[in-house]
């Protein structure tokens, strides 16, 4: 297995747990309360990480920028889906509109970064967006559920 | 009727916002993972954090609520957990990034968590999943071994 593949594998087992944490976090506090005390997590491992990181005063202005705007992206990203869940979308539908995200990353990696995907690689991206949604999606009480 | 046209496009508008913001954060962080490393990386995310952590704990020390004791620890225990998980899972995901994956598709890949959420939740919180889960799941798998290709 590529070695890409296998931290990429990681990361969705990681977050994969929170989506099982974050309910049982949000079934007792509110969802700001929620993602303040995920956001103090984020500053106590970065702390942790102090110990093991190397920061260096050369670090391109691109680059650095570029991880900055990471934090604050992904952080704006899961608060307007608060907010979407709280102006009255159902979750059904935001959840799944939202999973689209990928398809604008390969987008836009394409565009800008000069990424090419093999025709298998751009079924797998189509099916992996489709594959999330339906997981995302709660099932109807007249489904059948197994 | 009136509010719901006022509502419906507040909702999209907020969905679509998530959409472009998660989609660039795919892209910012293939261009941050070519010069810095992982640990580095967590420290600029959680800087870039900051700025909205201000913001939200000004709402919630202005809103305020009455919340039961207990229960608020116990939110405030699996908030934690949440953040250390996902700090740890956006470490995973830069790191793949600095190892050669491209964000075209490792992006898809990741975004296939919910996979491991429905698994956890049959588990451990004894969720019963639809038809469309179990076709969903299926999918994942086929687009995980696609990608990989």
């Amino acid at each position: 297995m590529q070695v890409w593949l296998g931290f990429a594998m990681l990361a969705l087992v990681f977050w994969g747990i929170t989506g099982v944490t974050q309910k049982l976090s949000t079934n007792a506090i509110s969802s700001e309360r929620s993602f303040l005390w995920f956001c103090w997590a984020m500053v106590a491992l970065s702390a942790a990480v102090l110990v093991v990181a190397r920061p260096h005063a050369g670090l391109g202005a691109a680059v650095m920028w570029s991880a900055i705007a990471g934090g604050a992206l992904n952080g704006l990203g899961a608060w307007t889906s608060f907010r979407a869940l709280e102006s009255g979308g159902k979750a059904s539908i935001v959840i799944s509109m939202i999973s689209l995200y990928p398809l604008l990353t390969v987008g836009l990696a394409v565009m800008f970064l000069g990424e090419r995907l093999t025709g298998k690689q751009l079924i797998g991206a189509i099916v992996a967006i489709a594959a999330a949604i339906l997981l995302s999606l709660e099932a109807s009480p007249q489904e059948k559920v197994v | 009727m009136g509010e719901q046209i006022r509502e419906r496009p507040l909702w999209l508008l907020w969905s679509v916002a998530t959409i472009v913001l998660w989609g660039l954060w795919g892209l910012v962080s293939k261009i941050a993972s070519n010069g810095v490393d992982v640990y580095v990386n967590q420290l600029l995310y959680t800087a870039g954090l900051a700025p909205l952590m201000l913001f939200v704990g000004w709402t919630v020390w202005k809103h305020s609520a009455k919340e039961d004791a207990k229960l608020r620890r116990t939110g405030i225990f699996w908030a934690f957990l949440t953040g250390i998980l996902g700090g740890l899972g956006n470490l995973a995901f830069f790191q793949a990034l600095v190892k050669g994956g491209e964000a075209s598709i490792v992006a898809p890949v990741t975004a296939l968590f919910p996979m491991v959420t429905v698994l956890l939740a049959v588990i451990f919180l004894k969720e019963r999943l639809g038809r469309t889960q179990w076709v969903g799941l299926g999918l994942a798998f086929v687009a995980i071994y696609l990608l990989s290709a």
